[in-house]
This record gives structure tokens, sequence and C-alpha cells, in this order.
């Protein structure tokens, strides 16, 4: 692409990349793939053109979320270094196209959600984008330590939306599955946290770190793995699953407290000393993918 | 504006046309084929 410096900047369209980039594509993997497990273990399985637009909308209402959240949070992303080049902040794109592209994404996918699979589901991915938007980013993130914990309600959704797309109703195991990501998040954005704490303290994010210190941070994030385990390993014993993933579970579970147990012993201030921390925060991520993908074989092999 | 902004700016509107055109082409066959299972089916 040419490069120049433009005499009027504003009069520069952005470019179709950076409407990509505003969707934080990057984090939407996880999205989709807890809605797709939501939906391939309903008991009822769609046509696969359902399925597929269930699950594409699911990813549109996420990236309705990311350029929401960009939109409001341009003065907070200009002052981190892992978010100043985003399209806002580096000044590629105009504040009020992130705005009509995020609520024109967001209302699109419900509209395509209620009519291709069910109204259940379209109110789900509804209440989703406004809870990720309204309730998270605009009025928990910037005024308490306590944000990603009830937050972390948005990111839960998928694998309930996935199943109630599939099937029209509520059921114990999405409901599950919502706990359990529900439980994830805070170890999960807390582990994140405590070795990017100067990015959130010089925007003004009350981050757990920030405001309550690393050795309280390391110890929520401990706690907060028992429960989560539990959840984890809860639909075994009440029925829902096979042994495959309830052992699956337990073993996956058992590995996340061990590391959180050495977050928790972990004494270092500076992030060159945080190794506990990042094994935690990248396992946090491999646990989600592979505890999901076992219920899924579960589910198959039964 | 400078004939090289001008360029710069014919470029990326018609690259954003066509990536438009594009996507409203696909919606087009994901509604027909959504069309397609819905009525075929009793789900």
């Amino acid at each position: 692409m040419p490069t120049l410096e433009m005499t009027n900047p504003a009069a520069l369209p952005a470019d179709w990349r950076d409407f990509v980039a505003l969707t934080k594509p990057r984090v939407m993997y996880l999205v989709v793939f807890t809605g797709l497990c939501g939906l391939l273990v309903a008991p009822v399985m769609p046509p696969l053109v359902l399925g597929f637009t269930a699950i594409l909308c699911i990813a549109l209402g996420a990236g309705a979320c990311g350029a929401l959240n960009q939109w409001y949070e341009v003065d907070v992303d200009a002052k981190m270094r892992r978010t100043a080049s985003r399209p806002l902040p580096a000044g590629r794109m105009e504040r009020e196209t992130a705005l009509h592209f995020g609520v024109g994404l967001g209302g699109f996918s419900v509209l395509l959600m209620g009519l291709a699979t069910n109204w259940l589901a379209a109110a789900l991915l509804a209440a989703s984008i406004l809870f990720y938007v309204l309730v998270y980013t605009v009025w928990l993130k910037p005024r308490t330590a306590q944000n990603i914990v009830i937050g972390g309600a948005a990111g839960a959704f998928p694998p309930l939306i996935g199943w109630v797309a599939a099937t029209g109703q509520v059921a114990t195991l999405p409901v599950l599955l919502f706990a359990i990501i529900f439980l994830w998040t805070p170890p999960h954005f807390w582990a994140l946290s405590l070795f990017v704490r100067s990015d959130y303290a010089a925007a003004g994010i009350p981050m757990l770190p920030v405001v309550a210190g690393a050795e309280t941070t390391r110890r929520q994030i401990f706690l907060y793995t028992v429960p989560m385990g539990a959840a984890a390993i809860a639909p075994w014993p009440l029925g829902l699953t096979g042994a495959v993933y309830g052992i699956s579970a337990a073993v996956l579970s058992f590995v996340f407290l061990v590391l959180a147990g050495r977050v928790a012993a972990n004494r270092a201030t500076e992030p060159a000393g945080m190794g506990a921390e990042k094994h935690l925060f990248a396992y946090s991520v491999f646990y989600l993918f592979a505890l999901f993908a076992v219920l899924v074989a579960d589910r198959w092999l039964a | 504006m400078t004939s090289a902004e001008d360029e710069i700016i014919r470029k990326r509107q018609r690259d954003r046309a066509r990536i438009t055109a594009l996507l409203l082409g696909a919606f087009v066959v994901l509604l027909f084929f959504i069309t397609i299972a819905k009525t075929g089916t009793n789900w």
C-alpha cells in the first residue's frame, strides 16, 4: 500500500483491514470455538447451513463487541503499548465510523441469528453484546477491580447461545458451560494483568493488581481456580457427560490448580520474574480449548 | 489535494467497494441456503 503524508488525513477513507482489526479477530477464536462446542454437544443437530449461520452470528456479535469496545476506549488504548497501534488511537479511522460499524454489525448479527435459528438465541446474543458493551466496558471496567469478575459473564455466553441456537431452549449443561467460562475468566485475566500491570496503571484501569497489589491478585487467582475446577468437573457426576470428559476435566483442572499454586507462591514484582504468571496465562487458554474439545469428543463417542 | 493523495483515496474506495460487493454476494448465497434449509425441514 502506498504511504504518503496526507495534507488532509480526515479525507482518507479507512482501509478495510482496519475494519477487520476493529473486530479483534484474535480474541474471537475462543468465542467461536466455545460457541461451536455448545452447538455440537446439543442433543439436536441443526442443518449444516443453520449451524454455520449461528456460529457466524456469534462471531459477528463478538466483532461488534470489539468494535464498540475500541470506540469507547480510544483514550485508554492510546495510553497502553499493547493497544496504541489500533486503528482509532493510531488515527487511521474516525471514531464515528467505528461506532456505526459496531452498532450495525451487532444489530445485523442479532437479526440474522433470529431469522436463521430462533429468537431466544438472538435475545441471548443481544444480551451478551449489551452486557459486554454497557455493563463491562462502560460501567465496570473503569470503576472497579471486580470488572472482569462480573464482566466475565459476557464471554461466557457463546456455548449457551450455540446450544440454544440448536435446541431452542436452555438446559443444565449449557448453564454449567456458562459457569465454567465465567469462573475461568478471573484467573485468566488476572494472570495477564499481573505481567502487564504497568500498562493498566498508566491507563488508569483499576485492575486487581493495580488496586489491591500482586499478592492479593495471586491469592484470588488460586481461590477462583477451585470453584472453576468444580464447575468443570460437575457435568460428569451430574450425569450430563461421560467419564472421558470427567477424567479429562479433573486432570486439566488439577494442572490448572498446580500452576495457580506456583503463581500464588511467586513473589516477583517485575514482569521479567513472572514466568509462573505467563505459564498460567498460556495454559488457561489451552485449558478452555482442551476442556471444550474433550466435551465434544465425549458427546460424540457416547 | 494532490493527485497522489487522490489516487490513494480512489484505491481505498475501490478496495472497500470490492469487499462490500463480495460480502453482499456471500450474504445473498447464505440467505438462499438458509431459506432452503428452513423450508425443507420442520426444524
